[in-house]
């Protein structure tokens, strides 16, 4: 089994008009066993940008709070708040710093500019190759059932209302058919001057 | 790979000979999705026929009609998919001939289990999925593991963008994680299942490289077996 | 001979007709559809130790991208008690990660005084089974008397030692009510056979164990044990990556099985957490 798929879950970014989306399952898992279903993957770093890590949860942690470190000393040093773009170029070349020993991790990042307000999804693979597309990412041990549920559903200009049902529909119907995500998720809608957090009623199995 | 036999026999190795990799098979990707209606089943399968990133062909129909109510529709590896379907063939027409009869759905079902269990120590590198209409004059899906494990259902997607199709299918045609009445939910007619055959097609050609070109439909009735082709991304 | 000149027909071994006449093709039909005739006559694979060398085709899938899946992973569990005889199992079937079916069958109806349940490999099973029920029907027809749970175990443990080694993956038990009285049975892959009152078997029985073990003795009620055995099943659901989907109880009483229930793992789900909130509301 790939170390990537070792504790399991998955996380998707949409785009939608002046808003994003990003969801996240709740499962921790060790291989087959279920350790906990708590365990949210995405964790919300600036007022308008959430950060998504999937694979080994370790490295998921050490990630989180090494990039953390980084952005606070940005910060502090500029006296302003980070935008989603720059910080996924720090997120890419601190990756690509463990090019051959690489953090067995998957990133997400989605939010809105602080300042234009325009709407920014990015992933990346494990050594910090960006892709900025214009509809979704996904990331996870699900992907290819991401893939095919978002290619389906997603549609430009989705208002934020439409956008929570369509990554709620494609994040549920793509862990229920893999077995090492699901137990849970929750779903962040980031618009200019709001975010909302939604939990989802799931499979537990 | 080393256990064909000879190995056990040092003595008879040439020198400086090469040994491959023991590798029978060949992945020759496409994708299946079947739908059973009340009395209709639609299935529908790419006909792009590939080997790693080599286009073999467009235009090569991965539906195999085994009767005027059954038809199979196989991918994976395409050696084996030609064999396979080659001896069901044979086997239907024999059927045909001591019966006087042609096999049911239901029959060439279990049938091809049981031939695909056959080579349990060899396996057929195949995705199969059967639709019919069964003996009650109702659709339905069988799916296959590549070891004859034969599971009824009502929709089911296949081959290589099987996982990207299948929880699409759940969704749409399942209804899974709808809260909605039975009432509210749209009723599952032929023009509906070809559409959702169609669009999960067209998701999968964007994503899956072994998946485009064209899909082939068949919507099997009591009266026959109507064809549609619907064109996809040729890249 | 003259006449062979004389039409220019060749003695030439290419010219001879015994290549692929329609005997040939008969033969040929026969061996690739041999278990049709006979089921225990499969066909040989052509390598030597097909476990082993299946497993290297496996091994080589990063590198060629073929991977053979089989259907895999379940919780089944079955305990005897005063009432009879349990059978609680999910209907996960998982190819590697993905989830190929939420709705499969994991108890077979073998007869009305038969049951089995399936583990490994889903195909091995069903199989194996189909062939076992025909085997008890033939018993039946030759000695007026149905087979004992006994009897049908030993089949399935020769069948499973016959083809030891070759890689077969099955871990099944069998649960009837004969002559004896209930009767529970496990048999496997590796050819072990044994009798008892309480077993599990799956990715997930260790769950299902530790809730089993905790509830569970002779003297049951009917509905207190399927009641064991549903929510035995269900944690190891909860726990288990490969254990899901519907939750099927089986009852074997003396005048056969009984089908109890069939239930979604979300429904029970939700059902115990109320139960769960409802009894932490009441105790303060």
């Amino acid at each position: 089994m790939s170390i990537l798929a070792y504790n399991g879950g998955c996380v998707v970014a949409m785009r939608g008009k002046d808003c994003v989306a990003i969801a996240t399952d709740h499962r921790f898992g060790v291989q087959a066993q279920t350790i906990s279903t708590d365990f949210k993957k995405v964790f919300h770093i600036a007022p308008r940008m959430f950060l998504g890590l999937t694979g080994l949860q370790t490295d998921i942690l050490t990630v989180r709070d090494r990039l953390m470190f980084r952005k606070n000393l940005y910060e502090t040093r500029e006296n302003r708040e980070m935008a989603p773009k720059p910080f996924s170029a720090m997120l890419s070349s601190f990756l690509y710093e463990h090019r051959f020993g690489p953090y067995f991790i998957e990133p997400v990042v989605a939010g809105l500019d602080p300042h234009t307000l325009k709407p920014f999804i990015c992933n990346m693979d494990l050594i910090g190759c960006p892709n900025e597309p214009v509809d979704f990412v996904v990331a996870g041990t699900c992907a290819e059932q991401l893939y095919g549920m978002c290619e389906t559903l997603w549609r430009p200009d989705l208002e934020p209302d439409q956008l929570f049902e369509v990554i709620a529909q494609s994040m549920m119907n793509a862990f229920d058919r893999d077995a090492m995500s699901g137990w849970g998720a929750t779903v962040y809608i980031i618009e200019k001057d709001k975010i909302t957090e939604r939990s989802l009623k799931t499979r537990m199995d | 790979m080393s256990n064909l036999g000879f190995q056990q026999f040092p003595e008879y190795q040439v020198p400086g000979v090469q040994q491959a990799d023991f590798s029978p098979y060949e992945s020759n990707g496409g994708s299946i999705v079947a739908i059973a209606g009340d009395d209709f089943v639609v299935i529908a399968a790419d006909t792009r026929l590939s080997s790693g990133y080599n286009i073999h062909s467009r235009d090569q129909s991965k539906l195999f009609k085994l009767s005027d109510q059954t038809v199979l529709g196989s991918t994976g590896c395409w050696a084996d998919t030609l064999s396979l379907t080659g001896l069901l063939k044979v086997r239907m027409q024999g059927y045909e001939h001591t019966h006087l009869r042609t096999m049911a759905t239901d029959a060439v079902a279990q049938m091809l289990s049981i031939t695909m269990y056959n080579r349990r120590f060899f396996p057929y590198y195949v995705s199969n999925i059967l639709a019919g209409i069964d003996k009650d004059g109702k659709g339905v899906v069988y799916s296959y593991d590549p070891i004859g494990h034969c599971e009824r259902a009502f929709y089911r997607a296949g081959g290589t963008a099987g996982t990207l199709l299948q929880p699409v299918l759940d969704n749409q045609i399942g209804h899974k994680n709808i809260n909605l009445s039975s009432s509210e939910l749209p009723k599952l007619t032929i023009e509906r299942a070809v559409a959702i055959a169609s669009d999960t097609f067209i998701s999968a050609a964007e994503r899956d490289i072994y998946t485009g070109d064209s899909v082939l439909i068949n919507i099997i009735t009591k009266d026959g077996i109507e064809e549609k082709k619907l064109q996809l991304r040729l890249d | 001979m003259a006449l062979a000149e004389i039409c220019k027909i060749s003695n030439a071994p290419y010219m001879r007709r015994t290549a692929w006449d329609l005997s040939d093709v008969e033969e040929d039909l026969k061996a690739h559809t041999s278990n049709l005739a006979n089921p225990y006559t499969l066909a040989a694979p052509p390598f030597e130790n097909p476990m082993h060398n299946l497993n290297l085709i496996q091994a080589n899938a990063d590198k060629t991208g073929i991977k053979i899946d089989f259907d895999h992973g379940t919780t089944t569990l079955g305990f005897k008690y005063k009432g009879g005889v349990i059978l609680a199992v999910d209907s996960r079937a998982t190819g590697g990660q993905y989830i190929g079916s939420q709705t499969m069958k994991k108890i077979v109806e073998i007869n009305q005084f038969l049951l089995g349940t399936l583990a490994g490999g889903a195909a091995d099973c069903v199989y194996w089974d189909r062939v076992l029920s025909k085997e008890c029907r033939l018993h039946e027809l030759r000695n007026k008397e149905r087979i004992s749970v006994a009897a049908a175990s030993k089949i399935m443990a020769n069948i499973a030692h016959e083809y030891k080694g070759m890689g077969l993956s099955m871990g099944m038990m069998l649960a009837g009510y004969d002559k004896r009285g209930p009767g529970l049975y496990y048999v496997d892959s590796e050819g072990s056979r044994t009798p008892g009152n309480l077993f599990s078997v799956g990715s997930g029985s260790l769950f299902a164990y530790g809730v089993l073990d905790s509830g569970y003795h002779w003297d049951l009620e009917d509905d207190v044990a399927q009641e064991l055995g549903r929510r035995a099943i269900y944690h190891a659901t909860f726990r288990d990556a490969y254990s899901g989907g519907i939750i099927r109880v089986y009852h074997m009483t003396p005048t056969g099985w009984i089908k109890i229930s069939e239930t979604d793992c979300m429904e029970l789900h939700y059902k115990y957490e109320e139960q769960k909130a409802q009894a932490a509301a009441a105790a303060q």
